[in-house]
Formats: C-alpha cells, sequence, structure tokens
C-alpha cells in the first residue's frame, strides 16, 4: 500500500483540500473475503448442524467431509478443527480464492488441524478425492447448473462420492421476496451488507444476483460478488436428488419463537406455510 | 373437475311441513354451477381465437381439428366449431356428469351441421387415444390435478401421441408472488358474486389448495362449488417436463403491455419478463 503523500503547506491550490493527501477509503483497504464471511457465513452453526443430522440418520459420529463450492473453505477449516478425528476436502475452481482460504482460514489452525484439511483446484463435477461421510454444497452455488441435465450429473457425482451411509446436504431460498427484484441490507460491525437481486425471469426462473458492500465513510464496494443462477425450487431439487440415484430426501425447516423469529433450530418437516423469505437444508440420504 | 353440490344448511321447519314446501328456494338452490363457472372464469371465444392465432403464429396455416383436454363441459370445443365450418373437436374429460352438461347446454342447442364436428368423450387424459390434432390444448391450469412428475410427463406423452405430425399443444401458465400464498379475489357478475380463493401454498411441494365459490344477493351461497387440489407448476418445469416428453421446442409466451401497463390481450415471446404479483400466460409446445 502507498503512503499518503505528504501535505505540501506551500502549495498553491485553492481548493479546500485538495492538497491533501488523499486518505484511502475503507472499501478500498477492505478485502472483500473477510467482510462475505462476517456477512454470509456461519460455519459453526453448520458443522453444528451436520453432526446432528449425521448422528441423527446414521446413529454415528460423521469424520470426514467434502465441501463442494469451498471457495476460501472456511466451512472445511472449522470442520477439521472441530474434532481430532475430523477430515475435509474442499474443492472449488477459482484458485486464488482457494489460496486466500490458505492463508486465512487453513494457516491459523493447528499444524495437526491443517494437515487434516486438503484443498483442490477443480471442478465439483470431476469427483475428486477420496469418498466422504458427507458433502455439502451450500451457499446456492449449484445454481449455476441451469439444466436439469447439468445438475442431475453433479448429484450424481456427489452421490458416487459419498461412503456406503454418506449424506449429502445443500441449501435453498425463496419464498415471496426471493422471486421478485429486491435490495436487502443489513449493518454489521464496520460496514452495511446488502443483497441486491438484480433480475428474476419467471419464465426460466434465472436470477442475477450482486453482494455489494458499503462503507462509513461512504465509500463502496458494488457487486463484490455477482451470481448468475437458475433459482430451483424445493420440489424440483427433491425430484433430482430420486432421478440421481439418492434413497430418500429430507428437507429441514427453522423453527421459529413466539414472534415469528428464526431460532437457528432447523427440524425435518414435510408441510409449511409460504414466507416472505425462507431458507431450507434439503439432505439427499444415498 | 369436482363440484360440491350441497349449498348452505337449510333450517328445519318448525310446524307444519306444508309451510316449509312453500318456503321459496334460495338462489343458490335455484343455480346451476356449471352456468355459473362459465360465466365467471370462461371466455371461449376469446380462448378459441387466441388458440387459432397462437396456433398460425407457429404453423403459418389454419388448425382444423383441436383436442380439449380436461374439457369439463366443452364450452370451447363447442366454441371451437362454430368458428369454422372445417373445424372439429374432441373434447375429454373424466367426468360423465359434467359431460353431459355440456352436451345438453352446449351442444344441444346447435344445429345438426355443427353438433356432429363435435365428441365430447368420457376418458382420461393420460391414455385417451383420439383422432390426431393440429392443436391440443389443456387450459384452465387443470394439469395441475397431476402433482408428481412422473404423471405430467405421462401425460405429456400422451398428448404428443395423439397430435398430428406438426400438431401443436398450448396449455396455461399461472404465476407470481400471490400465487403462491393465501390469497382471494372477488368479482361481482351481476346477481352473483364469483370468489376465487387459495387456502394453501406448500413451498415444499408447491401443492396448492384453493376453491371457487358463488354468493347470491339473498344471502345464499354455494362454497366451495369447485375444489381444486394442485400442484403450482413453474414455467421452466414444464418447459423440463415437455421436452423430456419428446417435445421438439417450446415457446414461453407473455401477454404484452401498453404503456399504463395494462394487458393488452397480444402475447409474444419475450426472452426475460419481470416477474408479477400475478400473472397467467400460454406456453406452447410443437410436436
Amino acid at each position: 500500500m502507498a503512503k499518503p503523500k505528504k501535505k505540501n503547506s506551500k502549495s498553491k491550490s485553492k481548493g479546500k483540500g485538495r492538497a491533501k493527501p488523499k486518505k484511502k477509503s475503507i472499501a478500498t483497504r477492505a478485502d472483500k473475503h473477510k467482510l462475505y464471511q462476517a456477512a454470509v457465513q456461519a460455519p459453526e452453526a453448520d458443522v453444528e448442524f451436520f453432526s446432528k443430522v449425521f448422528k441423527d440418520l446414521r446413529g454415528r459420529t460423521a469424520l470426514s467431509m467434502r465441501e463442494d463450492f469451498c471457495g476460501t473453505a472456511f466451512l472445511s477449516c472449522t470442520w477439521a478443527a472441530s474434532k481430532k478425528t475430523r477430515t475435509a476436502f474442499g474443492v472449488d475452481l477459482d484458485e486464488p480464492t482457494l489460496q486466500w482460504g490458505r492463508e486465512h482460514n487453513l494457516a491459523p489452525l493447528s499444524e495437526a488441524a491443517q494437515a487434516r484439511v486438503q484443498l483442490a483446484n477443480g471442478n465439483v463435477l470431476d469427483g475428486l478425492g477420496e469418498p466422504t461421510d458427507l458433502t455439502c454444497a451450500l451457499n446456492f452455488s449449484y445454481g449455476v447448473f441451469k439444466t436439469r441435465d447439468e445438475l442431475r450429473r453433479y448429484f450424481e457425482v456427489a452421490r458416487e462420492k459419498l461412503g456406503p451411509d454418506g449424506l449429502f446436504i445443500t441449501e435453498l431460498y425463496g419464498g415471496f421476496e426471493a422471486i421478485v427484484e429486491v435490495e436487502e441490507e443489513r449493518e454489521l460491525e464496520g460496514f452495511t451488507y446488502i443483497w441486491e437481486q438484480a433480475s428474476y425471469n419467471p419464465i426460466n426462473h434465472h436470477t442475477l444476483c450482486h453482494i455489494h458492500f458499503e462503507f462509513p465513510d461512504g465509500s463502496k464496494i458494488r457487486k463484490a460478488f455477482t451470481y448468475d443462477w437458475r433459482l430451483w425450487t424445493v420440489p424440483e431439487l427433491r425430484e433430482i436428488l430420486v432421478e440421481a440415484g439418492f434413497s430418500d430426501t429430507k428437507v429441514y425447516w427453522e423453527r421459529t419463537d413466539d414472534d415469528g423469529d428464526g431460532t437457528g433450530d432447523y427440524q425435518v418437516t414435510e408441510e409449511e406455510e409460504n414466507q416472505d423469505s425462507w431458507l431450507v437444508y434439503i439432505v439427499g440420504v444415498k | 373437475m369436482q363440484i360440491q353440490t350441497d349449498v348452505s344448511p337449510k333450517k328445519r321447519p318448525k310446524k307444519s311441513s306444508k309451510k316449509a314446501r312453500a318456503k321459496k328456494k334460495t338462489q343458490a338452490e335455484q343455480a346451476d354451477a356449471h352456468a355459473l363457472y362459465e360465466r365467471a372464469v370462461q371466455d371461449p371465444q376469446t380462448d378459441a381465437a387466441a388458440l387459432a392465432k397462437l396456433y398460425r403464429r407457429v404453423r403459418k396455416r389454419q388448425a382444423k381439428l383441436m383436442r380439449e383436454d380436461f374439457c369439463g363441459t366443452g364450452s370451447l370445443s363447442a366454441q371451437w366449431v362454430k368458428g369454422g365450418k372445417d373445424r372439429t373437436a374432441y373434447g375429454v374429460d373424466l367426468d360423465r356428469p359434467t359431460l353431459d352438461w355440456g352436451l345438453e347446454h352446449n351442444v344441444g342447442p346447435m344445429s345438426a351441421g355443427v353438433a356432429k364436428r363435435i365428441s365430447l368423450v368420457e376418458g382420461n387424459v393420460l391414455t385417451q387415444r383420439g383422432p390426431k390434432a393440429d392443436i391440443t390444448c389443456a387450459l384452465n391450469f387443470s394439469y395441475c390435478c397431476l402433482k408428481d412428475r412422473k404423471s405430467l410427463v405421462t401425460y405429456f406423452k400422451n398428448v404428443r401421441k395423439n397430435l398430428a405430425k406438426d400438431g401443436v399443444f398450448v396449455m396455461d401458465v399461472l404465476g407470481g408472488s400471490d400465487t403462491m400464498g393465501p390469497d382471494e379475489n372477488r368479482h361481482d357478475l351481476g346477481g352473483f358474486t364469483y370468489r376465487w380463493k387459495q387456502h394453501f401454498f406448500d413451498p415444499l411441494t408447491h401443492d396448492l389448495r384453493c376453491t371457487i365459490s358463488f354468493f347470491f344477493d339473498d344471502g345464499s351461497k354455494i362454497s366451495p362449488a369447485f375444489e381444486y387440489d394442485w400442484r403450482l407448476w413453474t414455467m421452466p418445469e414444464l418447459c423440463d417436463a415437455l421436452e423430456e416428453a419428446g417435445f421438439a421446442s417450446t415457446h414461453r409466451m407473455w401477454e404484452k403491455t401498453d404503456k399504463k401497463g395494462n394487458g393488452t390481450g397480444e402475447f409474444d415471446e419475450p426472452k426475460r419478463v419481470e416477474n408479477q404479483e400475478s400473472w397467467w400466460t400460454y406456453l406452447i409446445a410443437e410436436r
């Protein structure tokens, strides 16, 4: 980072502040991966949920996990650190993002925990690595597969790379507000997170979404992340999982308290009323 | 089409049964649910014209033989054959009483020359064979009673099997955020009020339960007159299933709007549209 220039007191410039050294904005100094992790991810909650679901359905502790579309592998690192016997295998197409994860999420772990995490730069359709107890595809990344054939092929590969009693866990968002153009803001420590649904096309369910960050000094990172997805529906995902060979599927819905707020407690369900906005976990049982 | 014939419960006569007999029937008791349905929901003249136009758009010639699946009272089939001397119609429905009502009220009044060009057949649209149609239609979202994908694909395969080589299948599609939750709307149609009510939508299954009811000026009602237990299929799901059933191509139509944003009744095929609270449109599939 370049040092700010010293103020030149002899400057003839009349413009107020013009001669001032330009302080870098918060946006210029910010790290978008760090902001993303703080705004969007909660890997400890995911680890807790995955552990519970696997124990409930399989009667034992899940040890190995594959994280497809792992990005910075925040979840993989959290998983491996959660138990000495746990291993994680993260797969992502984008090497710079993986590298960021190695530096920021992997390096701080103990050496032993680091040794239990493997990160592969590759395509989730290639079925890299050894079979695992769990495979997860979070943050809706599979939305890049826009046809049933592509999505089924991904689910088939995911199923093949599971151990004999493996589980595949993914998530989906929906609700009245998921299928319209909308922008929602959330205030977080030191920045504002903005989720924008720039378009949603009811003809093919393609949606274009952006994540923006804004800072107290007025600076911004517009389109820090952009997603071009097909927003699949719950029945579609369940049907395609079964077509891909999964023997059963389960949907976990968030319980609400008396005020109707989410409690973070997800339970199996078969029937729900629609809401403005919801997020579900969908589990494919091998 | 399912019909609920019971009307609001009658009060038990207190004294003489003679008095009760003399009691004037309520408007609901005198009403005919099919006649009310046709008035409230259907516009067969517009539908017949739209179908003819959609066919011309794809095939550049006139359609002659139309098959109407889930035909109910066959009012569209009747309108179709009235629209041209070389037109024939083949309507299929599961419900015998509804077909009989249509034969009596829609086909009966026709001249013999017109009536002989329409057949209303009791049968299951999943398996019913028939003459090879230029155009087959499934309107009023009736295919939504097929709730699993396998049945939907089976249905589409049967449609395709009974189309002429260059035949065209047209269905209507319902959508928008308001269709995915409880909702109701009422229309005063002069003499009675029509109510469409969505009771429940499940985002996990896309099950949609809704009813049609009729309310009369004397306070009587037929509620519900018709009940629907549907899966609200989405446009891409329908296109995927049509492709799987062997259809060569699909056209996702959308109603054009005027400068004020009101529908013009004209449809084209845009690549991208903005979602609305509630919309319906046509989906065309070429055999």
